[in-house]
């Protein structure tokens, strides 16, 4: 191996073989489930749809922690800031600048993703549960801050009308089954380049200061830049959901970002099975289609919820899909 | 293979979920029953204000169906969607009230959940009427399927401003809000009637931030500007503290809370003997209303579920419903257009629960019923008397 400075490139001169990667449903299941994605919205009610556009919003808000706390295990349970200031910053610059949802949607990653540096920079050092406890701060700063309508920007309580609406060829996404087709492309795309990114040279090295910080470092492993990365990138993803979640819900409020917020998140890591991309998906499936499903039992349904959580934990106390650990086979002539 | 078999669990759950929705699609026909919903907050934290809210609203659907219902024999059936006051889930049950096909709307508490799902009727042009929803920005949208039953925040905080002025005659104000957008439209619309009437002056104007526990910084500060009366437009938990603590530090001022403080839980916390004599400005609670209708309602409402509405909003529902129903059998159409139309324009003096129902040209409630409450020595809140 060459001499190495301790940061990544996107180049690996290591190739994993596809096969090796195991945790990820074969091509033509993921085939069939594309399929059944496209016609979806044909058979479906409007309702449904919104549901599925809701679930696709989780699936990437999911997506986004996974990276954080699946793939580098930074516990952090105040991602709904993130979300905030992503949805936030779309808000704000259409309503004052009447900017394109489409300019917003990298801006507000990059606002998001830029908080998430300077915000984590001088904490990231924290273990474990500590992080833990000030990330759940952060979250409730930020929300408190967008109540308290600093500077008349935030329109406190009442939040603010994002009136604007994404544009594409000539016609404005606004009924369910536009969302729906333009929340599940971001979320193709997003998983498309998350696998691409667990099987690069970072994604190993991420799992790596996961499994042993110490012996990470002792490789020569910047853990520091690692995790740093790791959450910088979450926290963009997030914020550009916000963009797409601001677009949806015509009105962005401070109840939207709660501290719940922030633990549905954690849980649909948790519950999907830690760093796992299809664990992710269905994770925010059990946590948003879920209690829709339930929603017959009525005033029950929270109840139900809640059983279903403790089964699929008891159960599957791994995660509903967990990512599996893996095996590289160097054949001969492969190895440098 | 492992691969395969936690492939064909996510096809089975795809599949589950597209044969999920049969059930939910099934629209009413010219003979079935006329499909009303009801947004509420079924379960979470407000879950006993959406629970009453549905007691309420379904004691007039019997009362409506015992009556032979409208449109010549039609029933009246009510889905409830939950939304958890959380404007997520508003969004989505708006979605489902459409895909249901449902004729009108009641509904919901708090004001930035009606927001999102009043947005989405407007689009699809479903008529809505909302009942625990007092923000004034609501109204002002020029949204055209948009009613609501209850008073806005505005009304309120001039009956306080005429309260002040005429009852309590006093002239140092202090007012403290919680940015909830229910307590800071109503400190704002305080603070407006007050300086328009200029016979009292505002001392004070402050924000506390709700789930907080100790409040003196702040009421020292408010105690150092000497008010005679403090008026706290949020809710109960931070109300029944706050006065508390600023007995505490040895304010003689007058407490005046809002309709978000009236309950039982703000004179626990606070204790009798600190809660007594402290005031709310609110709309009547239901046992107090004075009209035909509420004793009826009340007593139906008593015989149904033992106890009455433990708080004022529940019964807007009920007269959400009457004003859809009427407007219905006064059109005979089932067509929102139509009965916005009517309800905006022709609906005037229809005897309901909270007194005659009518309508202004943006969609607020005509008229406006407010009273102070009084805290008395036994803890109990009656009308006050001067």
């Amino acid at each position: 191996m060459t001499e190495w400075d301790g940061r990544f490139s996107l180049s690996s001169k290591l190739r994993l073989p596809l096969s090796a990667v195991k945790s990820l449903p074969s091509k033509w299941g993921i085939s069939v489930l594309i399929a059944i994605g496209i016609i979806f919205p044909y058979l479906a009610s409007d309702y449904w749809i919104d549901v599925a556009v809701f679930w696709g919003i989780y699936v990437l808000l999911g997506l986004s922690l996974n990276i954080i706390v699946g793939e580098v295990g930074l516990f952090n349970m105040g991602h709904s800031a993130f979300f905030a200031i992503g949805s936030y910053t779309t808000a704000i610059l259409s309503e004052r600048f009447g900017l394109s949802l489409w300019l917003l949607l990298p801006l507000s990653g990059f606002a998001a993703g830029l908080a998430g540096y300077v915000l984590a920079k001088p904490i990231i050092h924290l273990r474990g549960d500590y992080l833990l406890i000030v990330t759940i701060g952060l979250n409730e700063i930020i929300r408190i801050t967008l109540l308290n309508n600093p500077w008349g920007l935030t329109g406190g309580p009442n939040g603010i009308i994002v009136l604007d609406q994404f544009r594409l060829f000539g016609r404005a996404v606004q009924h369910p089954i536009d969302f729906y087709y333009l929340v599940w492309v971001f979320v193709a795309i997003t998983v498309f380049v998350l696998v691409r990114l667990q099987r690069s040279r970072i994604g190993r090295c991420w799992n790596y200061v996961r499994e042993d910080e110490i012996a990470a470092q002792a490789m020569g492993i910047d853990t520091r830049w690692a995790k740093l990365l790791a959450f910088t990138l979450g926290a963009a993803i997030a914020g550009a959901t916000g963009t797409i979640f601001a677009a949806k819900l015509v009105v962005i409020s401070p109840e939207s970002f709660t501290f719940m917020e922030s633990v549905i998140l954690f849980t649909i890591v948790i519950l999907g099975g830690m760093g796992s991309i299809p664990g992710v998906i269905l994770g925010s499936a059990a946590m948003m289609v879920l209690p829709e499903l339930l929603r017959n039992f009525a005033r029950y349904r929270m109840l139900f919820f809640g059983l279903a959580m403790v089964l699929m934990m008891i159960f599957r106390p791994q995660g509903l899909w967990p990512s599996r650990r893996w095996t590289t086979i160097l054949r001969e002539g492969e190895s440098e | 293979m492992r691969g395969c078999r936690s492939c064909l669990v996510l096809i089975a759950l795809s599949l589950t979920l597209v044969l999920g929705f049969g059930a939910s699609v099934f629209g009413a026909g010219e003979t079935g029953p006329v499909r009303i919903g009801l947004q509420a907050p079924v379960t979470g934290q407000w879950a006993y204000e959406g629970e009453m809210a549905r007691n309420c609203v379904e004691i007039i659907a019997d009362e409506i169906n015992g009556k032979g219902g409208v449109l010549g024999g039609r029933k009246i059936e009510i889905v409830v969607g939950d939304d958890q006051c959380s404007p997520k889930q508003s969004a989505l049950v708006a979605q489902r009230m459409i895909s249901d096909k449902v004729v009108a709307v009641i509904g919901t508490y708090g004001s930035s959940v009606t927001e999102p799902a009043a947005t989405i009727y407007e689009r699809e042009g479903l008529l809505n009427i909302a009942y625990g929803s007092t923000a004034v920005q609501l109204t002002e949208h020029g949204w055209k399927y948009f009613f609501r039953t209850c008073f806005r925040d505005d009304r309120q905080g001039a009956f306080f401003a005429e309260f002040v002025n005429e009852t309590l005659k006093v002239k140092k104000v202090a007012i403290l809000h919680d940015n909830t957008t229910f307590g800071k439209g109503l400190a704002e619309a305080a603070r407006a009637s007050l300086e328009e009437a200029k016979k009292a002056e505002i001392v004070f104007y402050d924000v506390v931030t709700p789930g907080e526990r100790d409040f003196t910084p702040i009421l020292t500060r408010m105690h150092k500007a000497d008010p005679d009366v403090l008026y706290f437009t949020g809710y109960y938990p931070e109300a029944g503290l706050i006065i508390r603590q600023m007995r505490g530090l040895g304010s003689k001022a007058v407490f005046v809370g809002g309709n978000a403080a009236i309950n039982d839980e703000f004179v626990e916390i606070a204790g009798k003997d600190i809660a007594k004599g402290a005031l709310m400005t609110q709309e009547p609670m239901p046992t107090d209303l004075k009209y035909a209708e509420s004793k009826a309602f009340l007593d139906e409402y008593i015989r149904r579920h033992g106890v009455p509405p433990s708080s004022p909003w529940p019964v807007y529902a009920a007269d959400a419903l009457k004003a859809i129903a009427a407007a219905i059998d006064e059109t005979g159409s089932t067509d929102s257009a139509v009965l916005a139309d009517y309800i905006r324009n022709e609906m005037e003096g229809l005897p309901g629960v909270t007194g005659p129902i009518g309508f202004d040209e943006i969609g607020d409630r005509a008229g406006a019923i407010y009273l102070a409450y009084e805290v008395t020595e036994d803890g109990k809140f009656q009308p006050y008397q001067p």
